[in-house]
């Protein structure tokens, strides 16, 4: 299964997706806004949703969850987590740092979404082609973390979502 | 105890809480070690400093450092 995440391999695979490499550039501007060391899952996510276009950002459309409301989303989950241990987004403002050179890699969950993705999709595996609604499926059937939790949070049905993203042509 | 539990409340709020800790500690060793190469220090002091060998914070920092362009203490002027 490791052979799905080296670089070359993904590289195929984003080309591949419906909505092509753009989105594997997108996942790295999320990232990088985000000011994260890794490519995390909810930056898969936004890069999805910032495809205005895709099958998979019409979908995400359906349920209310454009690229602006995934942000606040995302703001409101990092809020609750950081209350848990009396914190607010402004104590965490830190110096800043170099980056590191380089697009950031995957991190655990993105890693975990492009696998399900894979096991989940109907993908032609010869051609090793995904969709864009495959990865999203793959993001969305996450349990726990940062995704289910904005998800959570903002009231979204994440099951009738992941749902739609499974069964869409 | 539940076979089903939840995403946010009770124990995925203390888990979610630890993970965003653990990387507002990276950044803030990415940002305090930075620091303290521009103010001079030794890479031996700034391991000392955060306990863990001279080995451990080169080999993590050193070239994102080399990228910042920080003039970097020698071993012998150490």
């Amino acid at each position: 299964m490791n052979r799905v995440f080296d670089p070359p391999r993904l590289a195929r695979l984003l080309v591949s997706w419906e909505i092509g490499s753009s989105v594997g550039r997108q996942f790295v501007v999320e990232a990088k806004r985000d000011g994260a060391e890794f490519i995390e899952a909810e930056h898969m996510l936004l890069a999805l949703a910032a495809s205005a276009d895709s099958e998979a950002a019409k979908l995400l459309h359906e349920f209310g969850l454009d690229h602006k409301r995934l942000v606040a989303a995302l703001r409101a989950e990092r809020r609750q987590t950081l209350a848990f241990v009396g914190m607010t987004a402004t104590d965490t403002k830190l110096g800043e740092a170099t980056e590191r050179d380089g697009p950031p890699s995957l991190g655990t969950s993105a890693k975990v979404a492009v696998r399900r993705a894979l096991i989940g999709s109907r993908h032609d595996r010869r051609r090793a082609r995904l969709r864009g609604t495959d990865l999203l499926a793959g993001i969305l059937e996450a349990e726990f973390g940062t995704v289910p939790r904005a998800l959570a949070i903002a009231g979204i049905d994440r099951a009738a979502l992941l749902s739609r993203a499974r069964g869409s042509e | 105890m539940t076979s089903n539990p939840s995403p946010v409340g009770g124990p995925a709020d203390g888990l979610a809480a630890a993970s965003a800790l653990r990387a507002i500690a990276d950044r803030l060793e990415d940002a305090e070690v930075e620091r303290a190469m521009r103010a001079g220090w030794s890479w031996s002091q700034v391991a000392e400093a955060l306990g863990v060998t001279r080995q451990a914070v080169h080999k993590k920092h050193l070239r994102r450092l080399l990228m910042a362009q920080i003039e970097l203490r020698r071993r012998n002027n150490e």
